[in-house]
Formats: structure tokens, C-alpha cells, sequence
């Protein structure tokens, strides 16, 4: 990446309204390859499993039986696809853009490809999801009358206590977008500059570490997001 | 909000992303987490079948094993037994034959014996016999007469006479 530190997605064409950027494109590349992965899965799934359906198997049971032990196993079926789903995208598109020819194949003088995570408007989408499908299901789960009372009360204090919750609910919107956009943007950064440096070797230990943090990030995503959905849903400690 | 239009924000890709990530959940729980969550269901029942199967496969075996040695057991007793009953009957079917040969053979001795004594006294009749021959023809020789009965007493008288 010769051209200076950018913020923005670059944007490749327009479809209609859609502008087409560079990391919506890589989004829909890591969707592709989970679905026909997935359809690869699920077209071949034997009880004695290959190696592929291995993978997935102890990804999934793991990260299944975790659900259930926080969420309990009705709860679990709603959440555990919401946290696998954010995982596995998130990890996809993370370990995508580490691969060579991001950031330096260009389309009409921008680059083709980019980290699907370092755009702030994609991680913003799934925060968004996170946060929306967590208070659905905490309505879900407590009724209309029980999720309310969460927030307001009569006594003053709890009602200080529900408005400080009220904006703990959009903190955690941006803490989560903006943890996952940082994370990965700083990663291609640091990527670009230690290549701009020396192109030879001296990156190796840079993509190690963002091969970690984009493991990392992804986990974190996905446990917040069933922390948040299980805390959420649970009843309200009487007052 | 020109602090958010610095990261390049656009409703209208959020809500692409929306819907990518919406399609992606859709797809992902369709055909990844349902059939792997169902097919790993289905093999934790079949091991824990097959284990249970296995344990009382076990559970026979065991039962065959240990019955199978009372059977050998009680055969080595019935054996013990018929072996006993073998020995003994032998033992009496020998006194018995003995017993018989014994008697058999006190038969031959006494049959024997009888004919040997009989043998003996004509023997001895014969050899008294020829004797007495012997005697009359040596007498006559000497004599010159036939002895006949009344010589016979007359010399006898008169040994018996000269006697007293």
C-alpha cells in the first residue's frame, strides 16, 4: 500500500444505490466460502466423519456445549447460531485479509481487496445485530412487562441505575464495532508499514501476531455477544 | 456527524452487512450447525448403544465362562465317579473269578488225588499178587510140591505146633 492510511473503504463501482467497496467484496468472499463449505459439510456429512466435517465438528460441539453451559439447552438452540455465526464469519474475513494480494492488487487505482473488518460500516452491521438480537431475545424470554422494568423504576436510585444501564446497552454497540474495526485496521496498518520497511521476512512475525488477533478478535465477538444475550435474557435480581 | 462520515459510514452498506450477515446466519445454521449438532447426537447415542452392548456382551461372557467351569467341574466329579464305580466292580468281578479258580482247581486236586490212590492200592494189590506167586513157585521149587490150601494149613499147623 503505497497511498496513505485511509479510514474509509474504497469505493469499486456502484450497483444502483449499493456503492460496491473493496471490503464489502471481501465480505461477500468469506460468505462464499463458508456456504460452500458448509454445503460441502452438509452434502458429505457421514457419522464417520472426514476431515473437513472433523474440523467443524469440534469447532461446533465445543462451541456448542459452551452455549449450553452459560445459556442452559433451550436457550442455547436460539443463541448458538448467532455466536457460531459471528465467529466464523468474523474469523473468515480476518485471516482473508491476511492473505498476499490485499491491499496491493488494485482495480482502477484502488485496491481490490481489504480486510472486511478494518471498514467501520461492517462492524458497526454486526454490533448492531449482536445488540438488536440480544434485547429481542430478552424480550423473548422475560416478556415485554419484565424487559422494561430493567431499565425503569420507581425508586430514584434504580432509576438512576436503569438510565446508566440504558447507556451501557450503546456502549457496548460502539465498544464491540469499534474494538473488532481497531483491532483489525491497526493490523493492516502495522502489516503495510513493516512491509513498506523491509518486504523480506521482517513482516513474518507481524502476520503471526494478526493471525492471533484475528482468532482472538472473533472469539471475543462471539462471547460477548452470548454473554450479553444470556445476561440479558436472564431474570432481573429482585430488588 | 462528521466524526462518523471520517470512517466512511453509509447507511446503505450497514444495511448490506445487515443482510449479508442475516443470509450468512440463515445458510450456516441450515446447513452446517443443524446436520453436524444431528450427526453428533446420533453418534454419542450410537457409542453409548455400543458400549452398553459391549458391557453385557461382557456381562454373558462372564456367565458363559463360569458356567462353563461348573460344567467341567461337575464333569470331573461324574468322572471321579464312574471311575470309582469301574474300579470297584473290577475288583469284585476279580475276587469272584478268582474264588471260582479256586474252587475249580480244589476239584481237579481232589479228582487227581482219588485217581492216584486208586492206582496205588492196585498197584500194590498187583505186587502183593505176584509176591504170593513168587513165593508158591519158589516153595514148590524147593519143595517139590505143589502147595495147594490143605498144604498151606497142614504147615502152618505145624509151625504152630512146634512153636508151642
Amino acid at each position: 500500500m503505497e497511498n496513505a492510511i485511509v479510514l474509509k473503504p474504497e469505493i469499486l463501482g456502484f450497483y444502483k444505490n449499493l456503492p460496491i467497496t473493496n471490503t464489502l467484496l471481501v465480505g461477500w468472499v468469506a460468505i462464499a466460502i463458508l456456504t460452500v463449505t458448509s454445503l460441502i459439510i452438509r452434502f458429505r456429512i457421514k457419522i464417520i466423519p472426514g476431515m473437513l466435517q472433523n474440523v467443524f465438528e469440534i469447532i461446533i460441539d465445543y462451541a456448542h456445549s459452551l452455549v449450553t453451559g452459560l445459556a442452559g439447552e433451550r436457550k442455547a438452540k436460539i443463541f448458538f447460531p448467532f455466536m457460531m455465526t459471528f465467529f466464523l464469519y468474523i474469523i473468515v474475513s480476518n485471516w482473508l485479509g491476511l492473505l498476499p494480494g490485499f491491499g496491493t492488487i488494485t482495480y482502477h487505482g484502488e485496491p481490490l481487496f481489504r480486510s472486511t473488518n478494518s471498514d467501520l460500516n461492517m462492524t458497526l452491521a454486526l454490533a448492531l445485530i449482536s445488540a438488536i438480537a440480544t434485547h429481542l431475545f430478552a424480550v423473548k424470554y422475560l416478556g415485554i412487562k419484565n424487559y422494561l422494568l430493567r431499565w425503569v423504576a420507581l425508586n430514584p436510585i434504580f432509576l438512576f441505575v436503569g438510565i446508566l444501564e440504558i447507556v451501557a446497552e450503546f456502549t457496548k454497540i460502539v465498544s464491540l464495532s469499534f474494538r473488532l474495526f481497531g483491532n483489525i485496521f491497526a493490523g493492516e496498518v502495522v502489516l503495510s508499514t513493516v512491509s513498506g520497511i523491509f518486504a523480506f521476512i521482517l513482516p513474518l512475525p507481524f502476520y503471526f501476531l494478526e493471525i492471533i488477533v484475528g482468532f482472538v478478535q472473533a472469539a471475543v465477538f462471539a462471547m460477548l455477544t452470548l454473554v450479553f444475550m444470556v445476561l440479558l435474557s436472564e431474570k432481573h435480581a429482585e430488588h | 456527524m462528521n466524526f462518523l462520515s471520517d470512517f466512511g459510514l453509509n447507511p446503505v452498506l450497514l444495511a448490506a452487512q445487515v443482510v449479508n450477515f442475516l443470509i450468512l446466519l440463515w445458510i450456516l445454521n441450515k446447513f452446517l450447525y443443524k446436520p453436524i449438532l444431528k450427526i453428533l447426537a446420533e453418534r454419542r447415542k450410537k457409542v453409548e448403544d455400543s458400549l452398553e452392548h459391549a458391557e453385557e456382551a461382557e456381562k454373558k461372557l462372564l456367565e458363559a465362562t463360569e458356567e462353563a467351569q461348573n460344567l467341567i467341574a461337575k464333569a470331573a466329579v461324574e468322572g471321579q465317579k464312574i471311575v470309582d464305580g469301574a474300579t470297584k466292580a473290577g475288583l469284585q468281578i476279580k475276587d469272584e473269578i478268582v474264588q471260582k479258580a479256586n474252587e475249580a482247581a480244589a476239584v481237579v486236586y481232589k479228582k487227581n488225588e482219588e485217581a492216584v490212590r486208586l492206582r496205588e492200592e492196585r498197584m500194590m494189590n498187583e505186587v502183593r499178587a505176584a509176591a504170593a506167586d513168587l513165593v508158591t513157585v519158589v516153595i514148590q521149587k524147593l519143595t517139590g510140591k505143589v502147595i495147594t490150601k490143605d498144604d498151606q494149613k497142614s504147615m502152618i499147623e505145624k509151625e504152630v505146633r512146634n512153636l508151642s
